[in-house]
């Protein structure tokens, strides 16, 4: 009697671990590098863990493992680790390297994953600069997700306390008078709060604000070989705009050194009204301050009624090239970026939509108070942007120009002689 | 068999692991630094080319020369103040030793990174501590990131308040092993306090001494996380020391051709570092 219960015991346990094994052993894994972590509680955290789950839901064969990567040292690395056969299945990969990944063979052609498959509304519906970008010869080497425009970031409540119009800030002229107004000091004359600031540390550059002055003159800022076109007259003129707003005291000394995440928790702390900042933040600084607090509008230009473009970036979602689970990460990515992905990016992440559709659907959604920078930034993008050129590898220009404007404020060098040396050591950097 | 190639054969596993671990690197890197190198992977044979353009670079002598300042002023100061610190413990009595060498090992055993945030906050800004101290005290601000002399200042004393834990336990041992009998028979001749640590301590101190200068000058020069936490390297480049160069490098500017050679000229002064400290080891008082 016992050994009859026993074997049919042993059985038992036998049959479910044969299940389970089973089970296990046919569920694939992709695995997928970003700089967001799906256990986090920022907006885009949030949207990528529901995605995750969704999708693993929906494709119970299919295992998605994040691995949160350092955001400036995640393409290098995927790059490395191409070389080394142990790269990722799913890589977002930022700009700057955009021409280098695709250039070095890391990245399949989407095309033959996953797009030929769409109908053409859906390709229609992707179709903008941004596809433009990753589209090279005839391939398709990434769909754009997180999509940045870096402008003007400010405190709405703030600029109604000092009585100004958002919509008043037609030219740069505007914003430093608006920067004096916005600056307060206490009864011993030190400063509680600075009009305008932009963050100035090599590590974990943003693009300098500079840039934008540079491009509305119509000087680019690489030339065609790829060589650094920092000290035009524009540049040296963009460069001393913001340098005199740290001398005259409307901007923070201290910002030579801080990195993009120290100005913006000076941001969220009340410190500072105005700031140069990405939209895809936009939604975490709102988490902390609420959001009729963060908003966002397109630089100023020269002339009143031309805004000067912003630097546009994102993350290119590309499959590695080396994969030996393509097909599932095309099915991932297809479900991550399109539909249902894309509108859980806008609604809960806070994102610009990838999808044209998505933009029309959620209107309501995006026209609700404190989303509107979602339409400013989808405006700006189709108006006033610019994306970095991927013929030539443009990696460490934000370095260079972020050291020139540490050399001006910390040395006392020359604007134009700074800028020369950071146009002399991007192009060594990077062999022209 | 014979027990010769019996204890080799002992050896072999340890030392298979040592070669793959340890040595394995070093002979990948150097391979690394002589081929010219694109998207991470390895292309051409180019010979030196790498270490010319490094050497040529405009930055190269102005790092080296802040690491060398660095270094030599964190050592030195680590150095006598853990000294002076070991010879005051040593009079102590054993309680109070005990406390006092436990409340100097702390920074040694907090984790750098977590240390230079703590030296960061104090010093950020017009927020943070230190400039709460100046304003009391009706001094001017001092923006002590932000000016290249005190940033510099601010790293070196972050690299002497860490390590001063560690110079202080191996020279306290090394007071310890000195013989009461020598202080007393130098006393009874009418040595004063100053001639004995001149003639009878320093002397005896002189392996420990050496321990310390030849560790604390590779833990400076190879250290990474106080400059990138701290400074990153800034502001402009005057906090830029060998070991973020070679970071930057590698992981900012995406350039792994220079980040190895540098690395490898590094690791060739850790190398002349510790064969000095062999040979002078073995020099008599």
């Amino acid at each position: 009697m016992l050994r009859r219960k026993t074997a049919r015991l042993v059985m038992g346990a036998a049959i479910a671990v044969t299940a389970l094994w089973s089970t296990t052993a046919m569920a694939e894994t992709v695995r997928m590098w970003t700089f967001l972590n799906p256990e986090g509680t920022a907006p885009r955290e949030v949207a990528l863990a529901q995605i995750v789950k969704d999708f693993e839901a929906a494709n119970p064969d299919i295992d998605v493992v994040v691995e949160p990567q350092v955001w400036d040292q995640m393409t290098p690395k995927f790059l490395a680790a191409h070389g080394s056969g142990s790269a990722p299945d799913v890589i977002w990969v930022v700009t700057d390297f955009l021409g280098d990944a695709i250039q070095s063979g890391s990245l399949a052609d989407l095309n033959e994953l996953l797009v030929n498959n769409w109908p053409e509304e859906k390709k229609a519906d992707f179709k903008d600069a941004y596809w433009d970008l990753t589209s090279v010869d005839g391939k398709q080497y990434g769909i754009f997700t997180s999509r940045n425009y870096i402008s003007l970031v400010y405190r709405p409540d703030l600029l109604a306390e000092a009585g100004i119009n958002p919509e008043d800030l037609k030219t740069w002229d505007d914003l430093r008078a608006a920067a004096e107004k916005l600056t307060v000091k206490d009864a011993s004359g030190n400063v509680t709060r600075y009009g305008f600031s932009a963050a100035y540390s090599e590590q974990q550059a943003d693009p300098h604000p500079m840039i934008p002055h540079i491009l509305a003159s119509g000087e680019p800022l690489f030339h065609p070989d790829g060589k650094a076109n920092f000290a035009s007259d524009a540049g040296v003129k963009g460069l001393e705009f913001y340098t005199q707003m740290i001398k005259d005291g409307l901007s923070p000394s201290q910002a030579a050194t801080w990195t993009v995440d120290d100005l913006f928790e000076q941001f969220a702390s009340d410190r500072i009204a105005m700031i140069q900042g990405s939209a895809v933040r936009i939604s975490t600084l709102q988490s902390k301050l609420g959001k009729d607090k963060v908003s966002m509008s397109l630089w100023p230009g020269v002339e009143a009624g031309k805004h000067s473009p912003a630097v546009m970036a994102g993350w290119s979602v590309g499959i590695w090239s080396g994969s030996k689970s393509q097909e599932a990460a095309a099915k991932f990515v297809d479900f991550m970026l399109a539909d249902p992905g894309d509108k859980l990016w806008t609604e809960v992440g806070g994102q610009i939509p990838g999808m044209k559709s998505t933009l029309t659907e959620l209107k309501d959604f995006i026209s609700q108070p404190g989303n509107e920078y979602l339409s400013v930034a989808a405006t700006g993008a189709a108006e006033a942007g610019w994306l970095s050129p991927i013929e030539f590898s443009v990696g460490g220009y934000r370095q260079a120009l972020n050291r020139a404007t540490q050399q001006v404020l910390v040395e006392g060098k020359d604007i134009k002689a700074a800028l020369a040396e950071a146009e002399e050591h991007f192009n060594r950097q990077n062999g022209r | 068999m014979t027990s010769r190639s019996t204890g080799l054969l002992y050896i072999v596993p340890a030392f298979s692991a040592l070669l793959l671990v340890l040595f394995s690197p070093v002979f990948y890197g150097v391979w690394f630094s002589l081929h010219h190198i694109r998207f991470g992977t390895v292309g051409n044979f180019v010979g030196l080319r790498n270490y010319s353009y490094l050497l040529t670079d405009p930055t190269f002598s102005g790092t080296i020369s802040r690491t060398v300042f660095h270094t030599s002023l964190s050592v030195i100061l680590t150095v006598a103040i853990s000294l002076a610190l070991a010879l005051w413990v040593h009079s102590l009595p054993p309680r109070r030793g005990f406390l006092v060498q436990m409340i100097v090992i702390i920074p040694w055993i907090t984790s750098t990174v977590v240390a230079t945030l703590l030296f960061k906050w104090v010093f950020v800004s017009d927020i943070g501590m230190a400039m709460s101290i100046l304003r009391m005290l009706n001094l001017p601000d001092i923006q002590f990131l932000n000016d290249p002399n005190s940033a510099m200042g601010l790293l070196i004393a972050v690299s002497v308040w860490k390590r001063l834990g560690y110079a202080l336990i191996i020279l306290l041992a090394g007071l310890k092993s000195i013989p009461e009998d020598y202080i007393e028979a130098a006393s009874l001749d009418g040595a004063g306090a100053w001639q004995t640590f001149q003639h009878i301590i320093l002397p005896l101190l002189k392996t420990p001494l050496l321990l310390v200068v030849i560790v604390l000058t590779l833990s400076n020069i190879n250290t990474v996380e106080s400059p990138l936490v701290l400074t990153g390297g800034g502001p402009g480049s005057a906090t830029r020391i060998l070991a973020i160069d070679v970071f930057d490098r590698a992981f900012v500017n995406y350039d792994l051709a220079s980040a190895t050679s540098l690395a490898l000229i590094m690791f060739l002064c850790n190398v002349l570092l510790v064969l000095a400290y062999v040979r002078l080891s073995k020099w008599k008082v």
